[in-house]
């Protein structure tokens, strides 16, 4: 990453919007995330990689669960999908334009996904193997914190004072 | 001294109490290792227009305790808010407010 990254956050509010300042690899980079985000929601239901995607909304009652699950679920994908269509177009490679907060919600959501999924395939499911997985050096591992960074600096970029 | 009728002027209700009487429902949000406290901060602010102070008590509840009582209302309020917690794929769960939790 760029020396000049420790001085112009990635996201940034400015007057009129959101700033994305991003070179267009690091875009390509999220817009093939979201691809593979969008393939992993829209195919096998049952992949083990979702299942921290749809949490368990009635823990004590099998009856109400199955029914939140039934109505809702569908609703949870329709609302992920919707955010990576707003993410693809609001990270077009030769995008200048700024984003809006919907589009910086959108992102945000998007890479906070993602980064759930890699945390599920790099098996971090606990705070000591969260400890872990900051330390490991794998691409994955480089991956998995480089979202970090940047959803840090965009949750940044909405948050109220 | 005190007359029948008095008892009968509430002037400052009691929110905790109007809470167990009319919202028989919590709103839970469970520790997981992923999602980064300024997020899960930013989510409360958000989503229950919380402070942010709140917002950062109860996101440090959630990370020390494992588990912090996010909101307390009916059902289907309670469902809305677990919906919108799960959209923003926070680990929220619902139950019943009963005496025994």
């Amino acid at each position: 990453m760029a020396l000049r990254r420790r001085f112009v956050p990635p996201v940034q509010a400015v007057k009129g919007g959101w700033k994305v300042n991003l070179d267009v690899e690091e875009r390509n980079l999220l817009l093939r995330l979201v691809a593979e985000l969008e393939a992993l929601l829209s195919g096998d239901q049952d992949h083990e990689l979702l299942a921290r995607l749809y949490p368990v909304a009635y823990p004590d009652d099998e009856e109400k669960e199955a029914e939140y699950q039934r109505l809702m679920r569908e609703e949870l994908l329709a609302s992920r999908l919707g955010s990576i269509e707003a993410v693809k177009e609001a990270l077009d490679p030769e995008g200048t334009e700024l984003l809006s907060e919907g589009e910086t919600i959108a992102l945000m959501q998007s890479i906070n996904t993602i980064r759930l999924v890699l945390g599920t395939m790099l098996g971090v499911t606990d705070d000591e193997s969260a400890d872990e997985a900051d330390d490991a050096d794998t691409p994955e591992h480089h991956l998995y914190d480089f979202l970090s960074w940047l959803l840090e600096w965009t949750v940044r970029s909405l948050s109220p004072d | 001294m005190p007359t029948t009728l008095e008892p009968t002027e509430v002037i400052d209700p009691d929110l905790d109490d109007a809470a167990i009487v009319d919202r028989p429902w919590i709103v839970l949000v469970w520790n997981d290792p992923v999602n980064l406290m300024s997020y899960v901060t930013y989510v409360f602010q958000k989503l229950f227009g919380y402070s942010k102070e709140k917002a950062t008590e109860l996101m440090l509840d959630v990370h020390h305790k494992g588990r912090a009582v996010v909101a307390s209302c009916g059902r289907e309020e309670a469902e809305m808010h677990v919906f919108r917690l799960h959209e923003h794929s926070l680990w929220a769960t619902m139950e019943k407010d009963g005496p025994a939790s």
